[in-house]
């Protein structure tokens, strides 16, 4: 019996992970349960997925300990807390998740497996793959599932965007090979970066709010001057955010006014 | 100006609404509009159940959660029992044209002097993108996988035209887009207007973007507003006259 708890923010794709993972196991025969808790919101918020895997039938879709427990973002530390024990093996995103977070269960955690989800997805599949490498070190603890039938999970999942079928392919197999290569660890989470947020020139000021923006792009669809962009620096959701070219910009203010978070703030001087 | 309204509750953001959703950006303007109006002591802000709740911690003025469809009847208690305060009802399609319509209809027929505003998004936003009844005419959602056809489920309805005409003189109804900033902020603040002027029964539809459920992006969301005025047409439907 293998109890697996995914731990997202609504958005992130926990809950794809553990529609997979419970799809393959039923297809190789074994007795899986899966059950979603997540609040009222459709995107943003802490999002968990239960998933239980065994041989033998399953009383209870809930637990209270977690072998397997995957933290996909920082508002989750919290939240999962309680779920971890002696036993529990604990995943993590050592390039998202914060460190200051992630020191609150230090001590808790007794063996755990940072992988730098974010930054590989990054680099070789896009932001959007970034659950199926978590997939992948989770599949690493339940190998009893033959691996063609994750790929057909993946297949139907995916069925509507086949596009996406290849890419969480190699986004998964990339996933376990890092789970079982074992690089060396640390129990760290990301340092505190400073992240550029205001751009200025003599006339005008232009600041974004990272703990506020949810990367929408509006304001990108929204400058007359095209000096919006997608940048490379991630939200507190995780998500890209947008930047500006300075001298392009007139200063109209239609970012901040089309802004639905209020995470631009433009000012005149 | 700002980014953020006064009007609302820092401590209480991030809010919980999706990213690039046009509720949130109304509700962005409808801040604007009470700090311009200076009436955040005064207002008395109900919100109904659907994506519209998750507004329910946003503003830093007095907040009501009602039921679902009953955002209306609350509110209009509300101002019967206390005529000083500002009542501001706030609903989705769901909660104003279909559970909550009888309540609309009346509430209007009364002339109750109070602002409601409506979020037009053409679906069930928080259940998953099911059909409204202000989905589009061949519009895809999960339950008309094939579209909306006129011959199984009718037409839009048009809420600020029906309104229109059962309204008293002294009503105010408009519509308009959550991505114009400055006509949205206007129709609010005539709407908020009406009522403290105690004229009669102000209602704003405002036409607002669900990119999750529509599944479009930013260029898509705001192509598929353009789409949604050929339905419903922008304006401000009836203004009001001086009452006799």
């Amino acid at each position: 019996m293998k109890k697996i708890l995914i731990a997202g923010e609504g958005g992130q794709g926990a809950q794809s992970i553990a529609e997979i993972l419970a799809l393959a196991a039923h297809k190789a025969d074994l007795k899986t349960s899966y059950i979603p808790n997540f609040g009222v919101e459709q995107r943003g918020g802490v999002s968990l997925a239960f998933v239980q895997i065994s041989n033998d039938p399953i009383n209870y879709p809930k637990f209270d300990r977690a072998d397997i427990l995957l933290i996909m973002c920082n508002r989750a530390v919290s939240v999962v807390k309680e779920f971890i024990g002696e036993n529990t093996l604990v995943i993590f995103d050592g390039s998202f998740v914060s460190d200051d977070k992630l020191q609150e269960l230090q001590g808790v955690v007794k063996s755990y497996l940072s992988l730098p989800a974010k930054n590989i997805a990054q680099e070789k599949f896009g932001l959007k793959s970034t659950n199926m490498l978590f997939l992948g070190a989770i599949y690493h603890e339940v190998l009893e599932i033959p691996k063609e039938m994750i790929s057909t999970a993946i297949n139907e999942k995916f069925a509507a965007y086949p596009e996406f079928q290849q890419n969480n392919k190699k986004a998964f197999e990339a996933g376990l090979q890092y789970a079982t290569s074992k690089p060396d660890q640390q129990f760290k989470g990301r340092q505190k970066q400073e992240v550029k947020t205001v751009y200025e020139d003599d006339q005008k000021s232009w600041e974004r709010f990272p703990q506020y923006c949810k990367g929408c792009m509006l304001c990108a669809v929204r400058c007359p001057k095209n000096a919006i962009t997608m940048g490379k620096d991630l939200n507190f959701l995780g998500t890209q955010m947008p930047e500006v070219d300075i001298e392009k910009c007139i200063a109209c203010g239609k970012c901040m006014e089309i802004c639905p978070d209020g995470a631009i703030k433009l000012e005149k001087h | 100006m700002e980014n953020l309204p006064k009007s609302w509750k820092k401590s209480a953001l991030p809010h919980k609404f999706c990213s690039g959703c046009g509720q949130a950006l109304a509700l962005k303007i409808l801040g604007f509009a009470i700090d311009e109006l200076n009436i955040q002591d005064k207002a008395v802000y109900g919100s109904d159940i659907g994506c519209s709740l998750l507004s329910w911690n946003m503003f830093d003025v007095d907040t009501v959660q009602t039921h679902h469809g009953r955002a209306t009847p609350t509110m209009v208690g509300l101002k019967r029992a206390k005529p000083e305060v500002i009542a501001i009802a706030f609903m989705g399609d769901g909660g104003g044209y279909a559970i909550g319509a009888q309540h609309l209809i009346n509430s209007c027929l009364r002339d109750d002097k109070i602002t409601v505003i409506l979020i037009n998004n053409a679906n069930y936003a928080m259940t998953g993108g099911q059909m409204a009844p202000t989905t589009l005419v061949d519009e895809k959602t999960t339950t008309t996988p094939a579209g909306r056809k006129i011959s199984e489920f009718g037409r839009p309805i048009h809420g600020p035209e029906m309104l229109a005409t059962i309204a008293a003189p002294g009503a105010y109804m408009a519509r308009c887009t959550s991505d114009d900033f400055e006509t949205t902020k206007n129709y609010i603040k005539n709407a908020l207007v009406n009522q403290i002027e105690g004229k009669g029964f102000s209602f704003v539809e405002i036409l607002s973007m669900c990119p999750v459920n529509w599944k479009t992006n930013a260029q898509q969301s705001i192509d598929f507003i353009e789409e949604m005025k050929k339905t419903f047409p922008l304006g401000e439907i009836k203004v009001s006259k001086d009452v006799v």
